[in-house]
């Protein structure tokens, strides 16, 4: 490459397309940091929602069966709406949640089939239809049948609700390790190309020294000596391109001014 | 001293590691593994650090000794700054010291690794472990030296700096001619290797690795259990068969091929070797035989060749947990492990010939006490030896052995036992990989302190350099 202003240029431009490259490094990898921590907020939010929507259906079957066992209300279809929002939830959680919560969600799954055998069987033992009549078979005790019979099994079910939160809560913290990890992974890349760019900037700085500033200093003096006190004009330094062409330019200059004195004071 | 020079070679030898980064990358596209990106990420970032003083400072038509010296150790610590940050990108068990330490050791052809999970690593960045190896093997200068001919008659200064002057001895050629003899030998070599290890049943890409790594006397393998995961006796007499090649100088084995008379079989220092590899293989086999470690003499001997060939080759693969032999076998190896291959190959370490020279030395002195009017001349493969080369060798050796003791102190200093610190400083400052206790032969350097992982980079990278090289390097001011 010739010409100081073309390498001035390319070493400039060098230093532009790393910085170009830092750049787009660093937003490349923070888009990945923040996609990341927002689906770790996102997942913890969504299993607390859906936590709270399981205890809804639960808490709204509970008083479906008071209504029905207690205060003696036909209507049934409270009591089956609750149990299928049950099931409909269990099943969507089911494609979401990692391996660690399928256990849970089976034990979920259970306890929710078994409120719905509870609440079918109630419904059995309450009226048999023979032949258009309605006859009493088996009158149950509802208050009793509810405090032994659905409020253990409506505990349990609570419980693993709970449980199954707790769980999903302590999966925060390994992928929070993971997400720290990212995060080294991606501050290193820019890091690396921030040293590399001082390392650049530095070399730079050195070289427009060496080749640029310094030559023309010494040009400078060199012919500012020459000048004021008649000393033979050197100057020392690395020189290229242009700067050593200017350098030879004086020096011609020079021993042309001096090859006429000569002449002149020869004619003379 | 010109340091814009120093930093052109320096930069050309980065473009070439470039180059063999985005070969890796391109590896790692192949196999759509996750060390795409660090390894793209550092070819562009090495390539714009090494092609920018191209842009200001043209070719030098000489340099200075002083220069090439600066050029030679510059070239290496860049090279092992640039080779970690592969490592750094990809993160994993790479922390700044580890990546740090991965680097020097596969450079320094070492083979020590800080990785608990060797098999977790992207097939690219296995193969930029081996190709550090391979590279550090021949040296990255003459590496640069060899890959790039434009740099004419700049040759005969930076090799000459880059090899010891023992290795030169052999060598009675021309600086072009010794080029071309390491790069035909080098890559023979590691071709020959790669198809015989494929044919031996190992997958194209781990006989390459392997055979890299073999070449290069480094001991980088793709597989966490080393050489003994194959267990096939064919493969292990393959790599017996590398080891001891690359561990002869490379000059007499081109000698050997031309028919030449300063041969591999009419070498002094070639016979004194083979018979310290003959003597340690029958002492250890027996002493494992005897002590009920192997079933039979035949798996005693098996594996005691190939652990004494790969100790003192400096290669550092293993087939057995040798901290599980006697401890008379582990001794010995230590010893091997001190002592280690040819001047003029890849290997590192004390170097035979130096030892063999140090044993002359003493039997002169004892010969002049009996004779004081004599005029005793000492010669090593029958080129006489000057009192100044001699001087140089005791001095080498003693300095080798202050700094083992040296690394020795400090090791145990932070908290290390005896043997694994003794051994882990043997093994760093003579580049051979496994030690004995905490660093056996199946374990790594993961453990250890992170000050000695540092301390055991700098041993390496002494090791490497012939010790005096790095040492001056760190006195550069002196040499304005």
């Amino acid at each position: 490459m010739k010409g100081i202003g073309k390498r001035v240029t390319v070493a400039f431009l060098s230093i532009v397309a790393l910085l170009t490259a830092s750049g787009v490094i660093s937003l490349f990898e923070l888009s990945n940091l923040s996609y990341d921590a927002d689906e770790i907020l996102s997942a913890s939010s969504r299993d607390m929602e859906v936590s709270k929507n399981l205890l809804r259906s639960a808490h709204d079957h509970s008083r479906a069966i008071i209504d029905m066992s207690i205060f003696g209300k036909e209507d049934k279809s409270a009591c089956r709406n609750a149990l299928s929002e049950l099931d409909s939830q269990i099943s969507s959680m089911r494609e979401d949640a990692p391996v660690a919560l399928q256990e849970c969600l089976d034990s979920l799954s259970m306890y929710s089939a078994r409120l719905r055998s509870l609440t079918e069987n109630y419904s059995a033992t309450e009226t048999v239809v023979i032949d258009s009549l309605t006859v009493e078979v088996h009158k149950v005790d509802g208050r009793k049948w509810y405090v032994e019979v659905y409020e253990p099994s409506y505990n349990n079910f609570t419980e693993q609700v709970k449980r199954y939160t707790t769980l999903s809560h302590g999966q925060v913290a390994p992928r929070a390790a993971q997400l720290s990890k990212n995060a080294y992974r991606s501050v290193a890349p820019v890091l690396i190309s921030l040293a590399v760019m001082i390392a650049i900037v530095l070399m730079f700085y050195f070289f427009i020294y060496i080749y640029g500033v310094k030559p023309i200093l010494r040009i400078n003096k060199a012919l500012t000596d020459h000048l004021s006190f008649k000393l033979p004009y050197k100057a020392k330094a690395e020189m290229i391109d242009e700067i050593k062409e200017l350098n030879d330019n004086i020096e011609n200059l020079i021993n042309i001014s001096k090859s006429n004195k000569k002449q002149e004071s020869d004619a003379i | 001293m010109r340091f814009s020079v120093i930093l052109r070679y320096v930069g050309t030898v980065m473009l070439c590691l470039s180059a063999i980064m985005a070969v890796s990358a391109g590896i790692s596209y192949a196999s759509g593994d996750t060390g795409f990106y660090p390894l793209l990420l550092s070819a562009l970032l090495t390539l714009l650090l090494g092609g920018f003083p191209m842009i200001f400072v043209s070719k030098a038509d000489s340099i200075t000794t002083k220069e090439g010296f600066m050029i030679v150790v510059g070239s290496w610590v860049v090279s092992c700054v640039v080779g970690m940050f592969p490592y750094l990108i990809w993160g994993g068990e790479f922390s700044l010291v580890n990546a740090w330490f991965e680097s020097v050791s596969g450079f320094t052809t070492t083979g020590a690794s800080i990785l608990t999970n060797i098999e977790a690593l992207p097939q690219g960045l296995l193969f930029w472990r081996s190709a550090t190896n391979w590279i550090g093997g021949v040296g990255v200068v003459m590496f640069a030296l060899l890959v790039l001919p434009s740099l004419g008659t700049n040759k005969m200064a930076l090799s000459g700096i880059e090899m010891s002057s023992l290795a030169k001895d052999n060598y009675r050629y021309r600086t072009q001619k010794v080029a071309k003899i390491l790069l035909t030998i080098y890559i023979g070599l590691t071709i020959i290797s790669t198809l015989a290890l494929k044919l031996a049943g190992m997958r194209w890409f781990d006989a390459l690795n392997h055979a890299m790594s073999a070449s290069a006397t480094g001991g980088f393998s793709t597989k966490n259990a080393s050489i003994g995961f194959y267990d096939s006796p064919l493969i292990e007499w393959i790599l017996i068969a590398v080891m001891f090649l690359s561990s002869l100088h490379y000059g007499l084995i081109y000698s050997t091929f031309t028919r030449k008379s300063n041969n591999i079989f009419r070498s002094e220092v070639v016979r004194v070797y083979v018979a310290i590899i003959v003597g340690a293989t029958l002492f250890i086999a027996t002493s494992l035989y005897f002590a009920d470690i192997y079933p039979n003499i035949f798996t005693s001997l098996r594996q005691s060749v190939f652990q004494t060939v790969s100790l003192i080759t400096t290669t550092g693969f293993a087939t057995a947990d040798t901290n599980l032999w006697t401890p008379f076998a582990v001794v010995i190896l230590i010893i091997l492990s001190i002592i280690c291959g040819c001047a003029g190959s890849t290997s590192g370490g004390a170097k035979v010939d130096r030892i063999l020279l140090y044993f002359k030395v003493l039997v002169a002195r004892l010969r002049g006490q009996q004779h004081p009017n004599a005029v005793i001349r000492i010669r090593l493969d029958g080129i006489l030896q000057e009192d100044r080369q001699v001087n140089t060798v005791t001095l080498f050796l003693t300095t080798y052995f202050v700094l083992i003791l040296l690394g020795t102190l400090t090791s145990t200093l932070l908290g290390l036992d005896l043997l694994t610190a003794f051994s882990s400083s043997v093994a760093f400052i003579g580049n051979v990989g496994p030690g004995f206790g905490a660093v056996g032969s199946l374990d790594n350097y993961a453990e250890l302190p992170s000050l000695l992982k540092i301390q055991g980079s700098v041993l390496m990278l002494m090791g490497r350099l012939e010790i005096f090289g790095f040492i001056q390097f760190l006195f550069i001011r002196m040499w304005r």
